[in-house]
């Protein structure tokens, strides 16, 4: 039987150039996060499942991996990294004086491939601050979740801006019995705006919050969205929830970031798990957000330790796929040197490709001998910049693309090369 | 590339080609007959791109963003779910999904079903979750087309498919023996044209909605 070179449907394997991107995005990310001062914590792959059913919805549980251990716990593969951490600032950290900034970085599964590019293993990087409450905080995560998809090297990004409470204090105000309640909660989840408008319209009583509802998609814009939905919403909780997006949009300003910010009251995300502030990030032509995160002050009180906290995840994947469908790819160095040689060749290939990492660049000494005919073919299939070849300590030659081939002393072909002159 | 100003949209082939392209006039987004789309699938024109695919193809290029919007029956819908916004009923292209039966079968209402039911269909995920509902055990046999010849030679006990007007359904001896759900033309959007180029998109939308009489 062959095996199934493949691998297992809905695991993808990332080819060099694609690995590469991802590492070197992941790397900027955490950079980053490092430099608004969030510390990077790794968390394991596999938690035990009556941590995650403290964190998780009925349906983020059914899609785990789950499985009995050694010693018939039930555990299971995350399926996202805040209710880890959220574990461990309870538990591990319960002493760490709060206000936490913490970062993460790793793989996530799902038993269901999404249906998008039918994948079960994704990556994401994420931020939680962990124990500030207020817009001064939610601001800090937004501005940083902005910062970070700048530093990845994307340049057109917009983030949008909403809030929980403005939803929850609309369905305290509506007028309507529970189940239909119930069916607009299902038909904004599912995005579904003919069966809200179908609901609404079978109800008798018309408030201002109905008509809120009804154009619940279109409630984005400016500043000037506040001003407008303000003047519709008879609701404290809803009110609320506008003065601290005004807050928190001035602040925005001040990072740095207005340009970038719409506000966006229509918002449809887990309503169950966020509670104040939530945002999503977009990259251009892209058609799904890559940044998600938002307020949510219940969570650690299920793990015993009662703190406010916000946080967002970066969906890894999606920002490598962004930069390779980029009209320019960001440029990886190729191989700096190929160095090949023959018998008499080989310390000087060897010392040489020592000096040449030395100075940061990346050298690849053959491993056996070769013709010229030969080495050429190998510079070119490893797709090095440059071929240096050495049949001895004074016979070294030097290749670069485009020019012609120059016989040099090593030591000059390797302060040539670092030199980055000719 | 896209230019940002541009909103794509698109339009399936079969029966709600020419009620999408007759609401696209009406706006007065673009005027185009079914048959010049036929021929170019694609549609270049200021400020709206039109693209004409297989219905069962309109999510997919909805949610991943190469369609601002679609022009899609609810019956696709219901068999593949996705991340779009699904905006407006367009109220055109009325039919039903409905389970058909052969005229002689004893099947009726569900005290009539057997403990397995057979039934050969073109929307399976939406038949195995009607069934389920109801807690009744189906083998859905997948068809691509034909449908209606399947209880015909014993292949199953009966069919789900869509029917408009029920006379394809008389013409294969079969009848009716439930409905699982009445299907409209749907507007739909992708999640980030919606908020990536608000204006543009929102545009469109509204001038859809008027075309297809609805006032807001």
């Amino acid at each position: 039987m062959t095996p199934q070179l493949g691998g297992v449907p809905g695991f993808r394997d990332l080819l060099p150039l694609e690995a590469e991107i991802l590492r070197e995005a992941q790397e900027s990310l955490l950079a980053e996060m490092r430099r608004w001062g969030y510390r990077h914590v790794i968390t394991p792959l596999v938690e035990n499942m009556d941590v995650l059913d403290l964190g998780l919805g009925v349906e983020q549980r059914r899609r785990l991996f789950k499985f009995a251990d050694g010693r018939g716990d039930m555990v299971a593969l995350v399926g996202e990294r805040t209710v880890p951490v959220a574990r461990l600032v309870a538990g591990k950290l319960r002493g760490a004086a709060l206000p936490l900034r913490l970062c993460y970085a790793g793989p996530v599964l799902s038993t269901d491939e999404g249906r998008f590019q039918q994948r079960r293993e994704t990556y994401q990087v994420g931020a939680e601050l962990v124990g500030a409450s207020g817009p001064v905080a939610d601001a800090e995560v937004i501005a940083l979740a902005a910062r970070c998809m700048e530093a990845t090297g994307i340049r057109r990004y917009q983030i949008d801006v909403g809030h929980a409470e403005f939803f929850h204090g609309i369905m305290d105000a509506v007028r309507l019995p529970d189940e239909v309640k119930a069916g607009v909660r299902a038909a904004l989840a599912a995005r579904d705006f003919v069966a809200l408008e179908s609901l609404l319209e079978g109800t008798p009583l018309k408030s201002a919050e109905h008509e809120l509802l009804l154009r619940f998609p279109a409630l984005r814009g400016g500043r000037e969205i506040l001003d407008a939905a303000g003047g519709l919403v008879r609701n404290r909780r809803s009110e609320v929830a506008l003065a601290e997006l005004a807050q928190v949009r001035d602040l925005l300003v001040s990072h740095g970031i207005g340009d970038v910010v719409n506000l966006d009251l229509g918002a449809i995300r887990d309503f169950d798990y966020y509670t104040g502030v939530i945002f999503e990030g977009y990259g251009p032509d892209f058609g799904r957000p890559v940044a998600q995160g938002g307020r949510y002050d219940a969570l650690l009180a299920r793990f015993g330790r009662p703190a406010p906290a916000t946080g967002f995840m970066i969906q890894l994947d999606l920002v490598s796929e962004m930069l390779t469908r980029a009209p320019r790819p960001p440029a990886l160095k190729p191989v700096d040197a190929a160095l090949a040689w023959t018998a008499p060749g080989l310390n000087t290939a060897l010392r040489l490709g020592s000096t040449l990492r030395l100075f940061g660049m990346r050298a690849v000494v053959d491993t056996q001998t070769r013709t010229r005919s030969e080495a050429n073919a190998w510079w070119h299939a490893i797709g090095a910049a440059n071929l240096v070849y050495c049949r001895s300590d004074a016979d070294v030659s030097w290749s670069s693309e485009g020019r012609r081939t120059r016989n040099l002393p090593p030591e000059q072909v390797a302060a040539r090369l670092a030199g980055g002159g000719d | 590339m896209k230019r940002d100003e541009t909103v794509a949209i698109a339009i399936p082939t079969g029966v709600l080609t020419s009620g999408a392209l007759e609401l696209l006039t009406k706006s007065g987004l673009t005027r185009l007959s079914a048959e010049e789309l036929g021929r170019r699938l694609l549609v270049d024109q200021t400020g709206v791109r039109v693209i004409l695919v297989r219905p069962a193809d309109v999510p997919a290029y909805v949610d991943h963003g190469a369609a601002d919007l679609g022009i899609v029956g609810k019956d696709i819908l219901w068999e593949t779910p996705g991340s779009h916004y699904e905006l407006v009923d367009l109220r055109f292209g009325d039919c039903r999904l409905v389970l058909a039966v052969p005229s002689a079968s004893r099947l009726n209402g569900p005290e009539t079903w057997p403990p397995m039911l057979r039934i050969a269909t073109k929307y399976p995920r939406t038949t195995s979750a009607w069934f389920e509902a109801r807690g009744q055990a189906v083998e859905v046999v997948r068809l691509h087309g034909s449908v209606e010849l399947a209880p015909q030679v014993g292949l199953v006990d009966g069919i789900v498919d869509l029917t408009a007007t029920g006379r394809t359904l008389r013409e294969n001896r079969l009848r009716i023996a439930a409905e699982l759900g009445a299907s409209t033309a749907r507007l739909i959007a992708n999640q980030a044209s919606l908020k990536t180029r608000t204006e543009a998109v929102q545009s469109v939308v509204s001038r859809l909605r008027k075309a297809a009489g609805l006032d807001r």
